[in-house]
């Protein structure tokens, strides 16, 4: 595949199970393509310096920051989003873990927060709470406090049988 | 910010991917988890980007008499990978970035980038390992020594590729890599990778690098040479840390002063070799 400067190129990209075939600029970022291509506005541009992790998608199942990835490098891959995470407008466990838990107050981290929660659990081994806040400590929270973040994750973990 | 308008092209094998890099100016790509910020930045504008990310003939860890790791292996492959006689390298890969970070940044972009605070030009530095680099005229090994120059400076030339990076392994020795941060998952404000093999409490083989210090990765071969040979204790831990600050001069930045990250520096190297002490 080459596209000259300016020109764009053909990606075929699956998203929360739908496949999509766009148009590009190879400049354009992850989370850019998501939010303004495909409308899915629920993954946030927060630092836009690989800091904070409120962009965080699953990009073939491993969590990555979308605002350090371009769009091309998605070419024939799938990506989950928050908007991919229920399923018949019900919450995923996750997500009803952090309503009981409060472990949200502005919420505009949340989105990553939850995604990176889903990778962490996927394996289904009991976590530590030390651990817990090891593997999310690439997700920043400036109102909570993260206490009821990792209560939300270790509560998602026993509720999921780990 | 979004990069500047930039061309892309993914070759399809190693071969493609010289042949490109020799006729157009390009920077590679692989994870991009350096290279993006610098984009955005606009620090770099490359003409082209050559994406090698998903090159699976780069891509490997290979276990025996020399353990070699492809350059387009993941952060987080190491890290739930523990290869005897290298352990550090497992330490410093779950050290370096975050969970999403290491699932997407690659080793050899890591160590091409040679930033002078990144985990592993020390690490690499202290296990002495050969950079394996190709280009269209052939391959050529580079020791770590060597191939790192200075800030974002390596032995690499504009149209070489890292292919991957070799090392033996250090049977017996105990290994380490300890970073002191100012906030999770930055960069190390000093990082020590410190290998060591002693024999009834006496220092038989030793190497100290730290990251972060210097504009390179700092071996502090003589606190290295008093310590070779000595009993490992109190006296000698504390007169080889104050010689491992002799030599050297830190930048000062945002995330601490020269004076401050001598003390570090100090301080890091004279804890672990005590733990070392104790627990041999």
């Amino acid at each position: 595949m080459l596209a000259e400067p300016g020109q764009r190129v053909k990606i075929k990209v699956k998203v929360n199970g739908v496949e999509y075939e766009e148009e590009v600029e190879p400049r354009k970022l992850l989370v850019d393509f998501l939010r303004e291509n495909l409308n899915l506005t629920g993954t946030k541009i927060g630092c836009d310096t690989t800091t904070c992790g409120a962009c965080t998608v699953l990009v073939n199942g491993k969590s990555v920051k979308s605002c350090t990835m371009l769009a091309v490098q998605a070419n024939n891959k799938e990506v989950v989003t928050i908007e991919g995470l229920s399923t018949d407008s019900r919450l995923s466990v996750v997500q009803q873990a952090f309503k009981d838990n409060f472990a949200l107050q502005c919420g505009f981290c949340t989105a990553g927060m939850i995604v990176q929660a889903h990778y962490i659990l996927k394996e289904k081994k009991p976590l530590s709470e030390e651990e817990v806040r090891d593997l999310i400590h690439g997700n920043i929270c400036r109102c909570t406090g993260y206490q009821n973040i990792v209560n939300a994750i270790m509560d998602a973990s026993r509720r999921m049988g780990a | 910010m979004y990069p500047a308008q930039v061309g892309y092209y993914k070759p399809e094998s190693l071969g493609e991917a010289l042949d490109f890099l020799e006729k157009h100016e390009s920077k590679i790509i692989a994870g991009g988890q350096s290279l993006i910020p610098m984009l955005k930045l606009r620090i770099l504008n490359p003409k082209y980007l050559v994406d090698i990310g998903d090159l699976k003939e780069l891509s490997f860890i290979r276990e025996g008499d020399v353990i070699s790791i492809g350059a387009t292996t993941r952060h987080s492959e190491l890290v739930s990978k523990r290869l005897p006689g290298a352990e550090i390298i497992q330490e410093t890969a779950s050290k370096v970035g975050d969970v999403q970070v290491r699932n997407m940044g690659t080793v050899g972009g890591s160590v091409s980038n040679a930033d002078p605070s990144a985990d592993y030009p020390a690490m690499f530095s202290a296990l002495e390992a050969t950079m394996v680099i190709r280009s269209k005229a052939g391959t050529r090994e580079v020791n770590a020594l060597d191939f790192f120059k200075g800030p974002f400076n390596t032995a690499l030339g504009q149209s070489d590729i890292l292919e991957q990076v070799k090392v033996k392994p250090l049977r017996g020795y105990k290994q380490v890599y300890r970073k002191i941060v100012r906030r999770a998952g930055d960069f190390a404000l000093v990082g020590l990778a410190l290998v060591l093999k002693a024999n009834a409490g006496v220092v038989e083989d030793v190497r100290i690098a730290f990251t972060g210090v210097s504009d390179k990765p700092y071996r502090a071969i003589k606190a290295e040479e008093a310590l070779r040979g000595s009993k490992l204790d109190s006296s000698s831990i504390s007169k080889a840390s104050e010689i491992a600050v002799e030599g050297v001069n830190p930048p000062s930045d945002s995330r601490g002063s020269s004076m401050y990250r001598k003390e570090v520096m100090k301080r890091l190297l004279r804890n672990t070799l005590e733990e070392m002490k104790d627990a041999s």
